[in-house]
């Protein structure tokens, strides 16, 4: 792949991380396409016959940019209490690898995602790891993410709820 | 500490007044599983989710791991997923299909009925004494289902579980049993841990739509919930057996505006064939039907869908305990097989927009109920001689309501949502089982 446009792909991902953990949820929304479709479908533990362990059927979200909007405005609202008082969250965002997609300005990336999260004054911090796969185009000269599935590695999620993007 | 006076618990049980230090305190969850989750029927599977011979799924029962598997002719059969040899383990997956399992320490080999049809190098290591047949896997004393749903309970000598649901089945029967062909699990339960106390998180289900203006504001703030602060309590409360509960949620004018809760036409020939007159009545009426079946199965069918058109789904949740203060919650979305997959597919969206793990509305409900527990574990709420009114209220109608006589469905049905019956129903119900003596069985 082409170094520079690693290096920008890349880029964008940690500036879409910085975006979600100082809550600029608003303008996080700009770096999805209207067409975006995000889901995270359920890891199980299953023997290796079964190939995958990824049960695709059932999902935690599968949202549209409208859904994403409704969640994103939600915790605009005062009675979001999940997020008010909010948490403190990183999104930890590595082992990007960029690869041609459909047209020319599309790229098929894949990274790897470690999140943590503070909440309260509880000294425990919850954590969600796993991976991602995206496709990622330029549009009007901006990047954009066009589709994102995330994976969990658990199978038992250990966070008390998924109110974050990841 | 001072033991624990079971005469004073009943009194405040009694009068709306259930003592903060029960929810947390430690003696009282090891009694908890004891004397109720070791009696009760837990629930374990709906049958769609075990479809051939070999089918298994791995399930737990509060700290008991259990293996149910379909055997070659067709039965169900629940059995500890502990091979009895060295006491393994015997199967981590969550799902699969197999003949036979076997344990990954020393070989023992089991069938689909649990009996032990394989052992290492046998003859040449065992003598007389071992006899095969004494060292199956280790039933479940007690496995039978209602409407698809399976249940086990370690106690052999329960009632049944159809007297156990008791006037619940006529509810199920609406909700499980309306249309041909029955229910489906879509996928694999959604599981995750969360920061709370099984009690709580069963009654927030089964008798508390009273939370529902608070904790879910954000949607008023939305415009997606009404602002009537009224709104979730237009309906009937109804109290059952056996700590059962069941809100029977309408609207300002008892009816709702979507008949059968948004189903297509295409299936209400079906429901008015498979239901009688008075539970397609209520059918017709309900926006949503929120409840429990004791201790801690929850279930909701509800609407949800943007564009005026309301989709219908089903979701069946256990509050698996994980100690005083934590809880593993296991979602089971649930559609009726018969309908069109275009209306699945739009139902199931509707569900994990607003409740599992992301749910927008279960978000909030488990930031509350981590804040219960928080809060329940000092000195103060945890002391048992009451010295800081450290109770929790369920005054909620306990002296300004009467049952409505007229209500068709079983059970005392109150002409409110905004009651706290089902509570106190529970907490009576949870006394007489913690307070029950283990019977001491004779050997004679």
């Amino acid at each position: 792949m082409n170094s520079d446009i690693q290096y920008e792909i890349s880029q964008f991902l940690y500036y879409e991380a910085y975006l979600l953990d100082h809550r600029q949820y608003r303008e996080w929304l700009e770096l999805l396409d209207d067409d975006i479709q995000y889901t995270m479908p359920l890891r199980v533990t299953v023997d290796n016959k079964m190939g995958s362990n990824l049960n695709t059927e059932m999902t935690y979200f599968a949202d549209s940019k409208k859904d994403i909007e409704i969640k994103v405005e939600r915790l605009y609202t005062k009675s979001a209490w999940v997020e008010n008082p909010p948490t403190r969250q990183r999104h930890f965002i590595s082992n990007v690898v960029v690869e041609p997609g459909f047209s020319s300005n599309e790229y098929k990336v894949r990274s790897y995602f470690l999140f943590k999260r503070s909440r309260s004054s509880e000294a425990k911090t919850e954590e969600l790891f796993g991976e991602r796969e995206d496709i990622i185009r330029k549009v009007n000269g901006k990047w954009k993410i066009a589709k994102r599935t995330v994976y969990p590695d658990q199978s038992v999620l250990s966070v008390m709820n998924v109110s974050m993007f990841l | 500490m001072r033991t624990i006076d079971w005469k004073e618990v009943e009194k405040n049980i009694e009068n709306g007044r259930f003592p903060q230090w029960l929810v947390t305190d430690p003696e009282i969850y090891e009694l908890e599983k004891e004397r109720i989750f070791g009696r009760t029927w837990q629930f374990l599977a709906h049958e769609s989710e075990l479809k051939e011979p070999g089918s298994f799924v791995t399930r737990m029962m509060v700290d008991d791991p259990i293996i149910l598997v379909k055997n070659k002719n067709g039965e169900i059969n629940a059995f500890l997923n502990s091979c009895s040899h060295r006491g393994v383990r015997l199967c981590t997956e969550d799902y699969g299909n197999k003949k036979a399992f076997s344990c990954p320490y020393h070989g023992w080999t089991y069938n689909l009925n649990g009996e032990l049809i394989g052992v290492v190098a046998g003859n040449k290591v065992f003598g007389e004494s071992m006899d095969k047949s004494e060292w199956g896997l280790r039933p479940v004393p007690r496995v039978e289902s209602y409407q698809g749903m399976i249940f086990g309970n370690l106690d052999p000598d329960a009632m049944s579980l159809e007297d156990y649901l008791g006037e619940m089945k006529w509810y199920f029967d609406i909700m499980l049993g309306r249309s041909d062909g029955g229910m489906e699990v879509r996928g694999v339960p959604q599981r995750w841990v969360a920061k709370a106390n099984w009690k709580m998180t069963s009654e927030n289900f089964a008798a508390d739509p009273y939370h529902v203006q608070t904790t879910h504001r954000s949607a008023v703030e939305l415009k997606l919930t009404p602002s009537d602060p009224l709104y979730a309590s237009y309906g009937h409360q109804v109290v059952l057996s056996n700590g059962h509960g069941i809100n029977v949620i309408t609207s300002a004018t008892g009816r709702s505006n979507n008949i059968y809760q948004g189903m297509p036409e295409s299936m209400w020939s079906m429901f008015e064939k498979n239901l009688n007159k008075e539970q397609l009545d209520i059918f017709s009426r309900v926006q949503n039907f929120v409840g429990g079946v004791f201790p801690n199965l929850s279930f909701l069918s509800s609407c949800s869908g943007t564009e005026g058109t309301k989709y219908n789904h089903l979701q069946f949740r256990v509050w698996r305990p994980l100690g005083p203060d934590q809880v593993e919650i296991w979602v089971w979305y649930m559609i009726d097989k018969a309908l069109p997959e275009d209306y699945k597919e739009k139902s199931y969206k509707g569900f994990i927009a607003t409740f599992g793990a992301a749910g927008t509305l279960e978000q909030d409900d488990t930031e509350n109920w981590a804040r219960i527990v928080e809060a329940s574990q000092g000195l103060m709420a945890r002391d048992r001689n009451l010295s800081y009114n450290n109770m929790l209220n369920y005054l909620m109608g306990l002296d300004n309501l009467d049952p409505d006589e007229n209500f068709p469905g079983p059970g005392k049905a109150y002409p409110t949502c905004y009651t706290d019956h089902i509570a106190r129903s529970m907490h009576k119900y949870w006394l007489e089982l913690i307070t029950k003596e283990p019977e001491v069985k004779s050997h004679e």
